[in-house]
């Protein structure tokens, strides 16, 4: 990715910010934290190494499928105007990814699950005879509480599922607060090395260290993670120190200075 | 009646009928997959890894992870059969086979073994809420077959049910009760001998008691109904309800917990259909199972066996005097009576 390319990232980024709070406004709270600490993985994802008519897209936790729903319209896979649904009685962009969230190949609510569906859609590519296609899955660190996870990272480095990448956003954050005050998942990236995986463990809103880390992790014939460390706050100066970053209290007038804030930078 | 011949007890007995019933299938059906969680050769599934090992797939004691995986193969046009024993197969991935299968109705075909108190290991490895956990979740088929007759059949039967299925086996020596004519339905229960007085409901290893247990109540002079019901869910009510509105007391049989089951099933529509008859359910009584060596003494401590149907229906009939009692046929190796 040249410098312009990891610019224009950034700035698709702050799009899928814009676009997360607007979805969360109307509710007044909501999984704007996800969106936040996710928008650079998912704008360097989309933006340079995710084909949807040749590859699989993975959205472990349910409650980030705000994320993949505001990064879809430039994918060609959402109409944007569709995203003002989002949360809304009778809509299929529910706040928590169903069977009818579109967009995605797979995501689900209850946690952990997704990796085991990525290999599941590995296996499938390998045992159809697809050698080009990837599966990106998307999974959370909070999700490495579930044993499920470890299960899947075991089956996949047993049977060598080099297609498989996994995108981790580290962002510290589960329900009852920061994720390394419940549970010490630390060292995440010799963890997944010690399961057989290759791990790349970089700042998960520096978009040219992303699209590097995510090149290699396609390179390389392991399944492999790329970790991105990332904050729920990220990228929104208007939100105050202590907002909760799995459930974000959005308010009108903290609704109006947040887009304020990203339509001026992305006005620039 | 049509389809429903039986065999003369002692029934004669076959080793792996699911094991050679699946890879015949499978030859005629390139997207079948044969997925097992370490109970390979317990499952019968030894077969289809030498036949066809391209389409065999080791997953390890990682039942969660077998589970969503297979979800996740079916979407892509794959019919997976899951294998390992009933307790391990529903208990620990239950949130899996919710999520990862029944909801996107995926046809993921889950078979356990070892059903209720077939198994002597002890309630670690007795599926005796296997029924109740699979029947309460939407879109599943839960089949509980009876012999090596009904094996055969479902086998090819369940393949092209668009949702996920639940086949529950007994393993080993599988008895041959039905002759060769048995019609196997998913749809229909069936009627194999009509009576007024009693209705014996049925499913699985119990369909083999009952039918005992019909003969020892028909010597007696009770006029019995025995009820084939190898499908739990859809359950087929309509038959359910003719075969009790024509009984004066009805008595489901299962090799399972009283709660959840065929058992249950039965008494709601009973209900629903507004028949005030008597009901009783022979199954574990909201117990687990200790104490055993081997499964006949676990069917007799814990209630199911087929003098407890004939003691039942003597008791719910008011029948004066001792009920008769079951003459016991002896079975020689590679043979099969019910306890």
């Amino acid at each position: 990715m040249t410098a312009m390319d990891a610019r224009a990232a950034a700035r698709y980024a702050d799009v899928i910010r814009l676009r997360a709070v607007r979805m969360v406004a109307p509710h007044g709270f909501g999984y704007l934290g996800q969106a936040l600490s996710s928008a650079e993985l998912f704008a360097v994802l989309y933006a340079g190494h995710y084909d949807p008519g040749r590859d699989s897209l993975v959205v472990s936790p349910g409650h980030y499928i705000i994320a993949a729903f505001a990064a879809a319209p430039e994918a060609g896979l959402l109409d944007e105007e569709s995203l003002a649904s989002y949360g809304l009685d009778d809509s299929a962009l529910e706040a928590i990814g169903t069977e009818r969230s579109p967009a995605v190949d797979l995501t689900g609510g209850s946690l952990g699950m997704g990796l085991s569906g990525a290999v599941g859609l590995a296996l499938a590519d390998r045992l159809q005879e697809r050698p080009a296609a990837r599966v990106f899955a998307l999974v959370s660190d909070g999700e490495l509480e579930e044993g499920q996870v470890w299960e899947a990272a075991m089956f996949a480095a047993h049977h060598r599922l080099g297609s498989l990448t996994v995108l981790l956003d580290a962002n510290d954050s589960q329900v009852d607060g920061p994720v390394s005050s419940i549970t010490t998942l630390e060292p995440i990236a010799a963890k997944w090395e010690s399961f057989g995986w290759a791990a790349f463990d970089v700042d998960g809103h520096d978009t040219v260290a992303l699209d590097a880390a995510l090149r290699a992790a396609v390179a390389d014939p392991r399944p492999a993670v790329v970790i991105g460390r990332t904050s729920t706050r990220h990228g929104l100066s208007v939100l105050p120190e202590g907002a909760d970053g799995h459930f974000i209290k959005l308010p009108a007038d903290l609704a109006e200075a947040a887009v304020k804030e990203l339509e001026a930078r992305l006005a620039r | 009646m049509p389809g429903s011949s039986l065999n003369r007890q002692p029934y004669q007995t076959v080793i792996k009928p699911y094991g050679r019933a699946l890879v015949d299938l499978a030859r005629e059906r390139p997207e079948i997959l044969c997925l097992t969680g370490d109970l390979t050769r317990q499952t019968e599934v030894d077969l289809f890894q030498e036949e066809i090992p391209g389409r065999f797939i080791h997953c390890g004691m990682a039942e969660a992870n077998m589970i969503s995986m297979a979800g996740a193969l079916a979407r892509r046009g794959f019919l997976p059969f899951v294998h390992t024993f009933g307790v391990f197969a529903t208990r620990r991935p239950l949130d899996q086979i919710i999520n990862s299968v029944a909801y996107p109705r995926l046809p993921v075909r889950i078979v356990g073994f070892m059903p209720g108190v077939s198994s002597p290991g002890g309630p670690s490895h007795q599926a005796i809420d296997d029924v109740a956990l699979m029947r309460a979740i939407p879109n599943m088929t839960v089949v509980d077959v009876a012999d090596a007759t009904q094996v055969r059949a479902a086998v090819p039967a369940i393949a092209d049910v668009p949702g996920p299925v639940y086949l529950r086996l007994k393993r080993g020596e599988i008895p041959v009760m039905f002759a060769p004519d048995h019609e196997f339905s998913l749809t229909r229960a069936q009627l194999l001998s009509e009576g007024g007085d009693v209705a014996l409901i049925a499913s699985g290893m119990m369909l083999i008691a009952a039918v005992s247990a019909a003969g020892a109540l028909g010597a007696a002079g009770v006029g019995v109904s025995v009820l084939n019901v190898p499908v739990i869910k859809p359950l087929d009510t309509a038959t359910v309800t003719r075969v009790v509105r024509g009984a004066a007391a009805v008595i489901t049989a299962e090799n399972h917990s009283v709660i959840g089951g065929l058992g249950s099933a039965v008494a709601e529509t009973i209900a629903e259909a507004g028949l005030g008859r008597p009901l009783r359910r022979i199954g574990l009584r909201d117990t687990f199972a200790e104490g055993a060596r081997t499964a006949p003494f676990l069917f007799r401590k814990y209630g199911l066996g087929t003098q407890d149907i004939v003691d039942c229906a003597w008791d719910l009939l008011h029948r004066d005097g001792p009920p008769p009692l079951v003459p016991a046929i002896e079975a020689a190796e590679g043979e099969y009576a019910p306890v």
